[in-house]
Order: C-alpha cells, then structure tokens, then sequence
C-alpha cells in the first residue's frame, strides 16, 4: 500500500517563510498547520498546543501585522509572509516581556506566549490603548490560571515604557 | 489546659514528639529581608513570558516515534474482535501493541502501589475504577483508553493507524447518574458486585457524627429542608498529557508532564521490573494540573507511561505518547454529588444541629461536614457519605478535594440567614468557633500556644464589608432591581485558612565554587510560582542576597524531591525542608570559615549581605567564595581548587495523611468572599459584577503570587459556578463537549472586577505563622453563587452550575 492510498501521507510543497526576520526554505505537507512547523520543524516552542481547535491563542503569532490562530492556518497558505514568534518578541527586547515578569502575568505559563503575541500585535497596532482596549485585545486568550488581571497591568505598562521609549 | 477531647491529645502529643505537627506558633527567628516583599523577580518568569520555558509536550528527540492509544467510544461495553493488520501494514507504522499482547495481558494499572484491595468489586474507591488494566478490552465510560496503542513516524499515521484498527464491541447497559444507580432494580455495573455502591467498607467517612443532631433539631426555632446536586466538572490544564521515553540500553529515561513525579518512576520501576537507579525522571514546566496531573490511577500517567516505555523498547527508538485536548476530557473533580441537608437554627442564627446525606458518583472525595467540625461551635453534626459507581470516568481530587466541604458550609450558613432574615455575615461571626467551642476556646488556645489573639474571621469580614460596600448594598432577597432592568444580587460566605499540614520532602542546600548556593531538589512546577519563595526562604535563612541563590528542580537523579504541588501545602512543607537544611548548611559553612579567620569559632560568625563576618568586629569580612575555595587555587587538577563540597541536605514530613479533622489543632486563620451579581429574569443570564477576596494566610512569603492564586482561583471557581459543566448523552453515554468551545472557562471579559486583600495574622501553623493558598478561593468561590441568585430573584436554585435554564426554570419561566 502506497503511503497516499492510505490516506496519511498529503502532497508536500516547498514554501518559504520569513520568521523572525530570518528566512526559511522548507518543505511542508499540505495539512500541516503553521504551529506544526514552527513547533516541531523550527523548534520555536513558544507557539503552544493547548485547546487544538483555534479557542484558546495559546498558539498565536503575528503574520503580516496580524495575530492569527497558527494551529488554525495552514503552514503552505503562509508561503511567502513574514511571521513574528514569542521567540523573536524577545530577542527584540520587547518591554512586553520585563513587564509580563513584573506583573506576575505567568502561572504554569503555557498559555503566556501567546498571550505575549496577541499584546504585541495590539500595540503595533494601536501604542496607547485603555483597558477595555487591552481586555478586548486579549479576551480570544484562555488562561486556565486566571492570570487575567495582570496582563492588563502589564500591557499598560508596556505601552507607557515603548511611548517613552 | 484546655480542654481537648482525650482521644486525639494522645495523637498530637506524638505527632509533635515525632516532629510531624508544631502545635504552636513559629515565631519568626529571622530579619526578613527577602520574604515577604513585593516586587522580587520571580525565577520562570522569563523563560515563560520569552516562550523558551519548556514542556513535555515540546520534547523531541532524534528518531523519536509518535504513539496513540484507542479510545473507548462506548460507555460501557466489551471489545469482542479487534483487527489491527491493516494498522500492522500502514507505512510508517513502527509497533502495534494490542490488549491481547501477552506483555499487556491482564496486566493491572498501577501493581501493587494501589493494592488489589482496593479495586475488588466491592471496594474501587479512591478514583478506581473496578477493573483497572494498563491497555484492556472493557469499557467502563465513553473515552476509556483501551485496546490498541500504535507508535508510527508521525502523529497523523498513528491516529490513522488507529482509523483503520477494526473494532466490534459487545455494548453493555450504563448508568450516568448516581440516584439511579442506588435503584434497587438498577443494573449492576461491576461483575460480582450486589450494588453500585463503590465505597470502601473501611472508609470511616461513611457515618461522621458529633453530638445528637435529633437534640439539636428540638432546640431549633427553624428548621430547614433542601436538596442540592452538583455536576461534574474537570480540571481541565492547559497542557493535554503526553510523556516521552527512552530507553539507555537497559537505562530507562522519561520526561513526564505529573505532578508527583517520584510516584511515575516507583511505579513504572514494578510495572517493568526495572531497579529503580536504572531510571532517569525528567520533569520540565508542568503546563497546569489542578490535581488531574497528580493521580496514578489514572491512564494518563502510569499508564501512558508504561505503554510508551514498552513501545520504545520494542522499536529501539524514543517515543513520545500524546493525548489531545478531546481525550484530556478525562475522569472529573471527585465533587458531583447530591446532597441533602437538615439543618436546625435558634432566630438569633445560632446554627444547633446539620445533618447531610451525600450522594457522590464515582469517588467521594470529601464527606461534606468536616468544615463544620474544624470552623464552627455548632455541636451536633451528622454526616452520611456515599459512593456510587456510574459509567463516568475516575474522579479524583480537582483543586480541591474540599469542594463538598465547602459547597455545604456555605449553603447552609446562607439557607439559615435567608430563612431567618439575617445578615449572612452576622450569622457566620456568631458561630464561628472550632470544634463544637466558642471563640472564647480559641483564644486561650492562641493564647497558650504563642499566637497572637486576633478575630480573624471579624476582620476579614469588616475588610470585605468595606471593600463591596456590603452595608450600602445588602438587602433582603428579590427587592433590588437596577435601572437596567436586571435583579441586583450579592452574596458572602467564609471559611477557615487552607492550613499548612500534609507534606514530605528532601532537599539539599549547597554553596557553589563563586559562593552562589543552590537548592537541589526536584520539584513539578504547576505555575504556583514556589521556587522564587525557596529562594526568598533560603536567603533569608542564611543571610545571603535572593539573587545568590538558585534551584535545580527538573529531575530526581540526584536523589532529592521536594514535597509536590498538592494539597496547598507544598510551600508550607518545603520551607521546613529548606529551613532545616539551611541551618545544616550555614553551620557547616561557618566551621570551614572559622578555620580562615584567626582565632574565631564558628559560633562567632554570622552571614549578611551574602558576606561571612565577625560577628563582634563586622569589619573583619570574606566572601562565601573565599571560604569554599582553597586560597592559591592549582590549575594543575580542578579537583584540587576547592575545598570539600559543603552541601546538606534534610527531611521533613509533617501531617497525617487521611486525617481530614484537625481536632485538637484548631485552625486559627479565615477567609471571606463576597460577590456581587445581576441577574436579568427574561433570558436567565447572570453577570458577576464583583468579586471581593478577604484571605488571612497568616504570612505572605511572595504576596504577588498570593494575589495571582486568589485572582486565578476566582476565575476558575466562577467557571465552575456557572458554565463549567461535563454533559453526557443520556441515549449514549456519550460525553458531548469533550472541548473547550461547549466547555467553557472564564476568558478575559466574562467577569467584573476581583479585588484581592490579604490578612496576615501570623496565626497559621505553619513556617513564620503561614497557611496554604492555592486552592481556596477556586473551592470557596462556586458555592456562592447560589445565595448570590438567591439574593437577587427571591429563589434558590438546587442544581450547580447555575445555568440560564436553571434560573428560568427556578423562575418557572421555562417553556413559556
């Protein structure tokens, strides 16, 4: 039995990515989602593996400006677009990160990259929200812990630090 | 003396000889510099925050496989033919092991760690299901592991190996709920077996009863009848299970996602007959647990792990054994129960007699009374407790075990002073006590055990009171409707602290070459944020600055475990490890210090600043680092360069596990929650509008991670209160939302604002005057919401979670 009649093995194609800034020439499986590659291809762990059906942002990163679901997109239908990880938010130095550690924003921390990313594309996009802003922002985000209260604090801070720069 | 019944002072005066209970204060001997202080840099937070904390869900490994395990789809039945071949002939495919492998045949869970004597047909308490076996062929609920485990190059040829396994069942009859089964015509689940009842005959928590609760009932002005069911709900963590293992030649190596992990490798180690110093236990960032990462009956922890060792050995290539989220909707919190209540009161709200009958499905994981022995003066109490089998999964501890406990306690203080027109929280001051005393008892008892004599449950309810304006906002019930047309509701209840007791662990504290120290001693984190406080404890304990000192917890080989996350008391526990082992350490450190400074004993130095000195000349100064090193290092042989390792190591257990009463050790600190809710009486929705948190812990180590536990444990027990709820097919069998779009916890938005205070009394047990945390407002909180609806619509609703469909239905609104 050829791998394709048992229905397993998907046609596979060379896309290229730009993750972090550094760029990629991979091959990929048609249902690969975006998290399959960047976790367990590229080793960028940060994007989680946690409700499995796009509830929880856990698996959130940025492409082309825009938090998207990566365990909802399809690693070939990203061919060519620039992703920004959790990884690459801290290497930048983002303020988002000192600030998630001031505030206590972790508890078992699984679900804290995503909800890293989900903050950073806010401010990318909007530099001075309020807090219904943020709430808003980060409301796709679940965190069993119940850490919600402090990435308000922290998403506020932020903001203020990367205004002052 | 005061008067503690006999029977148990002769238990706690050995307990105390034996080290096990400090029955009095433990006044601090220390300067706090670190402990207790705001604004420490706690020690996952980058690794968390950045995304390079890693989980054993991250694990990989060269060459390593990918294993899947059939699921049962029936609620009960029994697997009749089962076909792998064209799984077996799936490229990609690496091993196939069926329940018929003679390697897995009839093979128990768990050996003798869990004893045959408690899975007889009259005995599968403790979360057990009857008949238990690591990879079997019955089906004791819909989603039982069972059959076939497959490991293949991939995940999606595994799960297809599995598609393309052909399985007849023979279906059995099930019953999902636990009235039910109690029917005397009922199907009987368990072969043998002349009941569904699953509780252990020696379970002493069957029949609790203190004073004559009949007495208490004449006494009574009031009396008071009702029923109240609970559902079943789940922990839910946000990392699904998996494990991944390898094999060293005969050398067993495996990175477990559990919270005790020292039970994964006694187990496996008689599951496999492996010497225990063969096998390696790796355990990284645990992504939440809640207790569902913490129960070895269970398949997703021993079981998952023998499986995966068994197909890692046979393929001669790691493997790495994965449950997705549908299959982590596995066993429930080991609350689902109906209960009914009795309870007498005096029109004052002196509460005179409770009597409860609980009827638990699966597990009973607490009586239901224990809170009113341990927190109140009410003197007649009687409790039957009962455990019924029925086609759900194991049901185990789900932070916390003391849900039923808490669940009664409040449902009875807030029936009483609805029904006599109280405020709730003059009803809870005017009882409060322990034991069946009076707070006069408590305070002779602080008094003659060095605490100080405060009235803790009076001042977290005034800072409680304040917080929610409860004197502006409390009114009798179904009177207050707001401009937006919604019923205004709000509601209060109590309890005591979480306690300190119940731990076991070893750790060593060692000094480093630079004079940094490390704590060696393996630990699960879960997210409770305990290493920082280590570190704290350690500082202050020797003298050295928090930033000296560091933990290595992510594996056993070296032969220390600190006490698990569990049971709210790991920090309690641990910092009588690390305390004990400090003073070893430092003593240590010194002696060899005394040998480098001239003519001084050991007992004439002291540690600050992270600098050893002269106690009666400060000036005469040397670094941890001078003294662990030799003076003119030789580069000749780095052996040579340092002096012998100074490094200690301790014990420590304390508690009595499977003693729910603290008789005779009155818990001293309190707690009280305050909610406030609308209830809009046309569609039955209800929006929580505040949440106030009132916690004496005595002592805050890390107030911060206080704060994070009461946030969190509110947004978990809200959850609970009114959308967490497991739904079964009633046709099937069949649970319906095995995921988190139908089963739904809090997000970002669903809540209004937690305020969080905290209380430090200094009147916990435990080390500097501290109590527990991590479990008690998520177990405190879901309970409150019943006399939060009461208050706003005037009618009590008897089932938990409180759903739309159940206000309307209490409204009588539903089918209009």
């Amino acid at each position: 039995m050829s791998k394709q009649e048992a229905g397993v093995a998907l046609p596979e194609a060379p896309i290229e990515l730009v993750v972090n800034g550094e760029a990629y020439r991979l091959r990929v499986q048609s249902n690969w989602s975006l998290q399959h590659v960047l976790h367990n291809e590229l080793g960028l762990t940060g994007a989680k593996d946690f409700c499995d059906r796009g509830v929880c942002g856990s698996c959130a990163v940025i492409v082309e400006g825009r938090p998207i679901l990566s365990c909802m997109t399809l690693a070939i239908e990203c061919d060519g677009k620039a992703i920004e990880t959790v990884e690459g938010i801290a290497k930048a130095n983002h303020p988002l990160i000192e600030a998630y550690v001031k505030h206590h924003c972790m508890q078992c921390g699984y679900c804290t990259p995503g909800f890293v990313v989900t903050a950073k594309a806010l401010l990318d996009k909007n530099p001075s929200p309020g807090e219904e802003e943020v709430k808003e922002a980060l409301a796709g985000n679940l965190c069993r812990c119940g850490t919600y209260p402090q990435h308000v604090k922290a998403v506020l801070e932020a903001a203020n630090n990367l205004r002052r720069g | 003396m005061i008067n503690m019944a006999k029977e148990t002072l002769g238990d706690y005066e050995r307990l105390q000889a034996d080290g096990k209970y400090r029955v009095g204060a433990d006044i601090p001997a220390i300067t706090f510099s670190e402990i207790g202080k705001r604004g420490i840099r706690r020690l996952d937070g980058y690794e968390k925050a950045s995304g390079k904390a890693l989980y054993t869900r991250d694990v990989q490994l060269p060459g390593m496989l990918y294993a899947r395990v059939l699921m049962s789809t029936h609620a009960h039945g029994r697997i009749t033919r089962i076909d792998t071949s064209k799984a077996e002939a799936l490229p990609g495919v690496r091993a196939v092991i069926r329940h018929d492998d003679p390697e897995v045949k009839g093979r128990e869970l768990n050996g003798s760690y869990f004893g045959p004597e408690w899975v007889t047909p009259e005995a599968a308490s403790w979360g057990l299901k009857p008949i238990h076996l690591v990879l079997g062929d019955e089906a004791w609920y819909e989603g039982e592991p069972l059959g076939v485990v497959v490991a293949a190059d991939s995940e999606e040829i595994a799960d297809e190996a599995l598609r393309l396994t052909d399985v007849e069942w023979e279906e059995l009859p099930f019953i999902l709920d636990q009235e039910e089964a109690l029917k005397p015509d009922a199907y009987i689940l368990r072969p043998g077996a002349d009941n569904n009842i699953v509780q252990h005959p020696a379970d002493e928590r069957g029949l609790i009863e203190k004073g004559d609760v009949e007495e208490g009932f004449r006494e009574a002005d009031k009396v008071v009848e009702f029923r109240v069911k609970r559902n079943a709900h789940l922990w839910a963590g946000a990392e699904p299970p998996s494990v991944v293992v390898r094999w060293r030649g005969d050398n067993l190596e495996m990175w477990v996602h559990e919270q005790q992990p020292y039970h994964a490798k006694m187990l496996i180690s008689e599951w496999l007959n492996l010497p225990m110093n063969k096998i390696t236990v790796h355990s990284l960032y645990q992504g939440g647990a809640y207790g569902g990462r913490g129960n070895p009956a269970n398949n997703s922890e021993n079981g998952m792990n023998v499986l995966a060792a068994l197909l890692a050995r046979r393929t001669g290539r790691p493997v790495k054994l994965l449950y997705n989220r549908s299959e982590y909707f596995y066993g429930e919190s080991g609350d689902m129960a109906v209960t009914y209540f009795k309870v007498g009161a005096k029109s004052d709200g002196t509460i005179t007699a409770v009597q409860i009958r609980n009827i638990f499905a699966v597990y009973m994981c607490a009586p239901g009374i224990e809170h009113f022995i341990d927190n109140t003066r009410i003197p007649n109490l009687k409790c039957e407790g009962l455990a019924v089998d029925v086609s759900k999964g194991p049901a185990w501890w789900c932070r916390c075990e003391q849900l039923p406990n808490c669940l009664c306690l409040t449902l009875v203080f807030d029936r009483v002073a609805a029904e006599l027109g109280l405020d709730p929280t003059e009803v809870a001051l005017r009882n409060d006590g322990c034991d069946g005393h009076d707070m006069t008892y408590l305070s002779e008892y602080k008094r003659e055990h060095g605490f100080p004599d405060r009235d803790s449950l009076r001042e977290c309810i005034e800072a409680g009171k304040k917080a929610i304006a409860w004197d502006k906002k409390w009114h009798q019930p179904g009177m207050k409707r707001l401009p937006n047309g919604r019923m205004h509701g709000i509601a209060f209840t109590w309890n005591h602290d979480w306690d300190d007791v119940r731990g076991t662990g070893s750790a060593a504290v060692m000094f480093e070459n630079d004079g940094t120290v490390s704590i060696i001693g393996q630990q699960s984190d879960i997210g409770v944020n305990p290493w920082t406080a280590y570190c704290q404890i350690v500082a202050d304990e020797l003298g050295v600055r928090y930033e000296d000192v560091n933990i290595k917890p992510f594996n056993l080989d070296h032969g220390f475990a600190l006490m698990s996350p569990d049971g709210s008391c790991n920090l309690c526990s641990n910092a009588n490890v690390l305390r004990k082992a400090t003073k070893k350490a430092k003593g240590m450190l010194l002696e060899l210090a005394a040998q480098k400074f001239e003519g001084v004993e050991a007992d004439e130095l002291d540690i600050k600043d992270s600098m050893i000195y002269v106690k009666a000349a400060p000036e005469k100064a040397k670094t941890i680092k001078e003294v662990v090193t030799l003076a003119m290092p030789s580069f000749v042989s780095c052996v040579f360069w340092t002096e012998a390792p100074v490094i200690a190591w301790a014990w420590h257990t304390q508690g009595l596990w499977g003693e729910a009463l603290e008789t005779g050790r009155p818990r001293l600190c309190r707690q009280a929650h305050f909610i406030e809710v609308e209830v809009d009486t046309e569609t039955g929705e209800i929006e929580v509008t505040k949440v106030v948190n009132v916690n004496d812990v005595g002592k805050a180590i890390s107030p911060e991670t206080v704060e994070g536990q009461m946030y969190g444990g509110t947004y978990m027990g809200l959850g609970r209160a009114l959308t967490e709820e497991m739904v079964w097919d009633e046709q099937t069998g069949v649970l319906l939302n095995r995921n988190l779009l139908n089963y739904k916890y809090a997000s970002m938005l669903d809540y209004g604002p937690i305020e969080t205070i905290i209380k430090e009394t200094g009147m916990g047990h435990g080390p500097y005057g501290a109590c527990g945390i991590g479990e008690a407002t998520p177990t405190m909180i879901p309970a409150l919401l019943g006399p939060a609806v009461y208050n706003a619509i005037g009618k009590w609703i008897d089932e938990y979670p409180i759903t739309p469909d159940r206000v309307l239905e209490a409204l009588g609104k539903l089918g209009e």
